[in-house]
Formats: C-alpha cells, sequence, structure tokens
C-alpha cells in the first residue's frame, strides 16, 4: 500500500506591496480579501490541437516561468480571474475604439491621429492670436477641445466574432448573450492622471446609438455629461477614477444585407455598450509641458504636448482598454 | 490595472496568526578568532580601539565592506575583587567600569545601599559564588539574531602552554539549561551556567542578550596565561597588570571553538484564501479570448480553465497590500476548489 502524495499541499510566501509597507508605518495594516492574477499566462498557448490528446493541450501554459513578486501596486495584478459562475460561456465582450469614417463623421466621436494611434486633446487656454484648434483642423487632426469637451473618444463592447461568424449582431443574440449572462458593461471606470485632467465626461443617461433595422441607417444622439468620481484604486500613481456610463448599444443586423452594421460598429457580432470618454483639462496647464511632455511642430507651428493614457474598464465584464492621448497646446 | 474581481476574508475562519522559532547553527573557530587574516596579534579581523575598552572580531579583514562583525572581548573586575588596588595595574579603572557596566545592565542593582549585582556562577543570585573577575564574549546581533538557544552553547578554551595552548583543552557547555530549566531570569533576560566536563562551573550565558562572561578560574593553574617579551604571566596578573586589549588577546589565543544555535522568531499571519470550484474559472486576460471566443473552450459545453500565478491581498479600500507569487501556473476549472494558504512573515 504506497502512501499518498502529498506534495501538493499549497502555502506561498506573501510580500509587502509599497503601499502594504506604509500602511504598516501608519498602524492601519489590515487584510480584508483577495483577488487572484494571470498576468504571465499566454492562453493562445494551449493547444487545443495537440496529437497527444487533451492532457497535453495546456503543457505549455504549466510550464510558463512565473515573475517573483513585484513590491509596485501598480505591478500586481493587471487584469485578475473572473468570478463569473457561469460555466456554459464560450464567448466573452471585448472593448474597442469606434473610428469609423461614417461615426467620426456623424457624431461627437473622434478618431486618432493618423499613424501615431493617439487621441489628441486641445488645451486652448491662453490662446491669444493663433488658436490650437484651428492649427490642428488645418492639418486635418480630430482633436477632444479638452477646456470644454464637445467631441470624445467613442468605445464600444460586445463579442467581436466576426464578419459571418456566429453569433451574428442581432438584438436577440445581445439578449442570450450578453444580457442573459451578465455581460453587459452598464457602468465603467475611467482611469485618469489627475495632473493633467480634472475629470472625464461620458455619455447622459438619454443618449442613443442604433440604426434602423431596414436600411442601417445611424440614428445616434451621444450627450455628453460629467462622470461622477470613483474612489477605486488605480494602483498607479497620480490616477483619479471616474464612473461613466455605458448607454445600450443598439446597432443591430440590417435586413438590408448581412454584416453591413459593420460600416457603424467595430463590434462585428452582438454588441453590448456604447461609451464616450472625453477628458477635461486641467486649468493652468504650464510647466507640466516641460516636466512631463515636450515639443514639437505642427504645419510650421511650435506646439507643447504631453503624453498620458486613459484606462478603461467594465465593471461587469472586466473588459479594459487603454486609451493613448497626447494634450497640445500652443508654445 | 486596478482589480474589481475579490473574494472576501473571513477574519475569523481565514485568517490564523502563528510563531516559529527558527534556529541557525553558528559555529565560530578558533582560526577565525586568531591566526586566519595575519599574524597574532595583529590579525586585519581585530580591531582594537584608541579608547582601548574592547576588541572587535570580524569574520575578514574589518578594513573590507564584505567584514561582518562577530563579536567584541572585553575584560573585567570588580573593584572588591583582590585584581582591584594592585600599584601595578594598568586601565585599572577602565577594566571596574566595564564589569560594573556589564553587570548593571545584565543584573542591576539590589541592596540597602542599591550597589551592583555581581555576576555569579550559578543561577540563585544569593551573593554566593560570586564572579568577581570576568572575560566578556560580547556576540553581535547579526549571529544570535533574536536571542541565543538555551542548551546549545559550547566553548571550548585551550588550557595548555602558551606555545601549544590546545595540547589541553576544557570544553565549557550549557547543558543543564534548556527552554524550561536551569537559568534565571534577570534584568538583562535569562542567564545559564557554563560548566566544565567536571561539572564546576567556569561561566555564564545570556541568552538575549548574547553575551558569555568567562570565569578566570578555567585559567588559575596556569603560569603562562600570557606570553610577550616582558616573560609570562598567569591570568590574574595579566588581567591586573596588561592593558585590555593585550588581556583580550591573551583570550583568543585559547579560543579553539565556540558553537551554539541561535533563535529567529517569525510571527506569521496565514490566509486562507479559498477559491469555490464556480468561480475564478474564467480570466481578463487579454489573450484569453481570440475574437471574443474563449481560447480554452470549443464549445460551450467545455469546462472553462483559468490559471492562477498570483495572489493579491487588499485592504478594505481596494488598495494591494501584499502579493504573494505561484513558483508554477495553477489550473482551476470547476471541478476542483482550492485553498491557498498564504503567509505573510514579521
Amino acid at each position: 500500500m504506497a502512501f499518498l502524495d502529498n506534495s501538493g499541499d499549497i502555502i506561498l510566501d506573501a510580500v509587502l506591496t509599497e503601499a502594504g509597507r506604509r500602511r504598516m508605518a501608519e498602524g492601519n495594516f489590515k487584510i480584508t480579501k483577495f483577488a487572484l492574477g494571470d498576468d504571465e499566462i499566454d492562453y493562445s498557448l494551449y493547444n487545443k490541437n495537440h496529437a497527444s490528446g487533451s492532457a497535453y493541450y495546456d503543457l505549455e501554459i504549466l510550464q510558463t516561468p512565473i515573475f517573483e513578486a513585484f513590491t509596485q501596486v501598480n505591478a500586481g495584478i493587471n487584469y485578475g480571474l473572473l468570478p463569473t459562475t457561469a460555466t456554459d460561456l464560450l464567448y466573452l465582450p471585448i472593448m474597442k475604439v469606434n473610428e469609423l469614417t461614417v461615426i467620426t463623421a456623424d457624431t461627437r466621436a473622434i478618431a486618432s491621429s493618423g499613424s501615431s494611434g493617439m487621441f489628441m486633446v486641445t488645451d486652448s487656454s491662453g490662446d491669444s492670436s493663433a488658436a490650437i484648434r484651428t492649427v490642428l483642423s488645418d492639418n486635418s487632426i480630430n482633436s477632444i477641445n479638452g477646456n470644454s469637451p464637445q467631441t470624445c473618444v467613442l468605445l464600444e463592447t460586445g463579442l467581436n466574432t466576426g464578419q459571418g461568424n456566429v453569433p451574428n449582431g442581432t438584438a436577440a443574440n445581445r439578449k442570450s448573450y450578453l444580457a442573459a449572462n451578465g455581460l453587459i458593461d452598464s457602468r465603467l471606470v475611467v482611469f485618469y492622471d489627475s495632473r493633467f485632467f480634472n475629470g472625464v465626461k461620458g455619455l447622459a443617461k438619454n443618449s442613443g446609438f442604433s440604426n434602423n433595422g431596414q436600411d442601417n441607417a445611424l440614428m445616434s444622439q451621444l450627450i455628453l455629461s460629467d462622470g461622477s468620481r470613483a474612489s477605486i484604486q488605480s494602483g498607479l500613481d497620480n490616477y483619479a477614477a471616474a464612473m461613466i456610463l455605458g448607454i445600450k448599444n443598439q446597432i443591430v443586423q440590417p435586413s438590408s444585407g448581412t454584416d453591413t452594421e459593420a460600416d457603424l460598429s467595430v463590434i462585428s457580432g452582438p454588441k453590448g455598450i456604447v461609451a464616450a470618454v472625453a477628458p477635461t483639462i486641467n486649468p493652468g496647464l504650464d510647466a507640466e509641458y516641460s516636466l512631463y511632455g515636450g515639443e514639437t511642430s505642427i504645419g510650421g507651428i511650435d506646439c507643447k504636448f504631453i503624453d498620458t493614457t486613459i484606462f478603461v474598464q467594465g465593471t461587469s465584464t472586466s473588459a479594459q482598454l487603454q486609451i493613448p492621448i497626447r494634450i497640445i497646446k500652443l508654445a | 490595472m486596478a482589480v474589481t474581481n475579490y473574494e472576501r476574508l473571513d477574519p475569523t475562519n481565514d485568517l490564523t496568526n502563528t510563531r516559529t522559532l527558527l534556529h541557525e547553527s553558528i559555529p565560530l573557530t578558533g582560526t577565525i578568532i586568531s591566526g586566519t587574516y595575519g599574524t597574532f596579534p595583529d590579525e586585519a579581523n581585530i580591531k582594537n580601539y584608541s579608547h582601548g575598552q574592547f576588541q572587535s572580531v570580524y569574520d575578514y579583514p574589518y578594513l573590507s565592506s564584505s567584514a561582518n562583525h562577530i563579536f567584541d572581548i572585553a575584560i573585567g573586575f570588580d573593584e572588591g575583587s583582590p585584581l582591584s588596588g594592585s600599584v601595578s595595574s594598568t586601565q585599572e579603572s577602565k577594566k571596574i567600569n566595564m564589569y560594573n557596566q556589564m553587570s548593571q545592565v545584565l543584573l542591576g542593582y539590589t541592596g540597602s545601599n542599591n550597589t551592583v549585582r555581581k555576576f555569579e556562577l550559578d543561577t540563585t543570585l544569593d551573593g554566593s559564588g560570586e564572579m568577581k573577575e570576568a572575560l566578556f564574549l560580547n556576540f553581535s546581533r547579526l549571529i544570535t539574531k533574536d536571542q541565543i538557544k538555551k542548551g546549545t552553547v559550547s566553548v571550548t578554551l585551550g588550557t595548555g602552554s602558551w606555545a601549544a595552548p590546545f595540547a589541553l583543552t576544557k570544553t565549557l557547555t550549557d547543558a543543564s539549561a534548556s527552554a524550561t530549566q536551569g537559568t534565571a531570569n534577570t534584568l538583562g533576560g535569562d542567564y545559564g551556567v557554563l560548566y566544565d566536563s567536571g561539572n564546576t562551573a567556569r561561566g555564564i550565558v545570556f541568552y538575549q542578550a548574547g553575551l558569555v562572561a568567562l570565569s578566570t578560574s578555567s585559567f588559575d593553574t596556569m603560569t603562562d596565561f600570557y606570553s610577550s617579551s616582558a616573560g609570562t604571566s598567569s591570568v590574574g596578573n595579566t588581567l591586573v597588570s596588561s592593558s585590555i586589549s593585550a588581556s583580550c588577546d591573551s583570550l583568543r589565543h585559547r579560543v579553539q571553538n565556540i558553537s551554539f544555535n541561535n533563535t529567529t522568531e517569525i510571527n506569521s499571519s496565514i490566509y486562507f484564501c479559498r477559491v469555490p470550484h464556480n468561480k475564478y474559472n474564467h480570466s481578463g486576460n487579454p489573450t484569453y479570448l481570440s475574437s471574443s471566443t474563449i481560447r480554452v473552450k470549443s464549445v460551450n459545453s467545455d469546462q472553462p480553465i483559468a490559471y492562477i500565478t498570483t495572489i493579491g491581498l487588499y485592504s478594505a479600500d481596494n488598495e494591494l497590500l501584499a502579493v504573494a507569487k505561484l513558483s508554477e501556473p495553477l489550473r482551476k476549472d470547476p471541478t476542483n476548489e482550492l485553498t491557498l494558504r498564504v503567509r505573510l512573515d514579521y
């Protein structure tokens, strides 16, 4: 009678993060919950066609070398495992930026700037004889007026299964694949650098985003309103959080032709929500341009800029997106 | 980026605190103490100070940044000792001060005159068995850690001639001391008695303070405890007439071996992170999806699978306070329920 193998006992040694050490010194160190992460894992290594059978499907994943613990708070867990209890899900939503020509032409949404992929936010404070927005528009660069945003970066979530693949983008599929499984992000968290922005506008409750079920004509009403400040830790220094609304994305496959809704939506499949991100610049940004940014020339005119990133995360699905932002101002 | 999916830890059922004592064996061979890094008595790992009150022993030439301080050697005697008051004494006040400093810190004051206690070669502190002359070995915190483990101290001294000190040896141990008996508790913590093989008390050891006080009685019968160009001298004459550093040199010359176990006290909180079978089988990792389809599934009836590599411990306001990593990815699917024990040491 052989002994049982008891080597599977899992005891892990934890290391304190910077925040943990600080709290220890302050005397308010108290752990109340835990989360699980898998940041090192590349799930594309899961080989469902391994010739040796199912026991070998995850062989490469299980051999993934794991990093030692980081002590920086932001490097702890970036994505995390999801507490979803359903076991029959085959699809999960993703989040994408909608920069389609029709959308940027007909709505408040803007596209990123050329090959840089960055979204321009203009700082017009101090503009006098020349205006930064004129400089940018002369060069066909879309931008958000960061002093009083009326335009935005438009986001969509949904199952991007691809044109011609099931499930396609019908209203019924939205209901059965997304709504029925709690995969609709009616609220999203936006993390922004509070050194440069003092808030973020999102879509108001009475906004709409839909198409005509017959001829696929866009019917949108994107109304911006202030997002609410949220006390959610981003783990990033200087970052603050705001909560914005996710509006029902009612772009559906029209009867006029399969997948023609791709003219309006970047989600090829059932669509979840649409949301807008329009950051508002901190008034009086000045020294920050030399501290954190640089100088460039647009159309022969000298400008100052700061590059930063806005992070957006769905509260229900944990779908995430990073939006690269360039704040730009006349030099 | 912020994690938004947490599992609560119940402070009653998911947390336990433990205290663990770790012990390391510390062997200090006489060759390090004398002779390895130069010629006696001017070895490069021995540091003498201009104040002349004690001598420091390092494990490497002390001018090197790689050197670690191991222990200090000092000598002293009580002003009531027969050695006190000699006309040929050298640094007498410093030797008396050293004895008093050691005794006032480790034993304190007593009696109607509030006089400093004297070391005793027993655990009764009743005034009998007084040790009025002592050779002190002050071990560094680096090697004693929280305290010396009781019952593990061994000091082997050479009692042969000056030319061949280890032709005869005397090993002193505190074998009668243990965690539960054989020690006395004083201001300076617990101390035990060092006995030779004939069960004669030859010194005492303070466990928390990391200090050994040796009686000169181990060397009483010798006429050449110390030898120099001026001639040989007994241990008593050495303590009286020689400088403190020369007395320390003579003791180093006769230390063959010192060993003990140190103790490190580790307080741990163990968090039982219970991962239910029906949760955390999906991931927010961007590679988890291909065209919004879960990569590890072919049809929706396949089991979802995720792989855990990290556990983050959070405060109530979602601040990451500690991180634990697995050595390899741990598969999580609906058929298994995991309890991950995460230990945080203080």
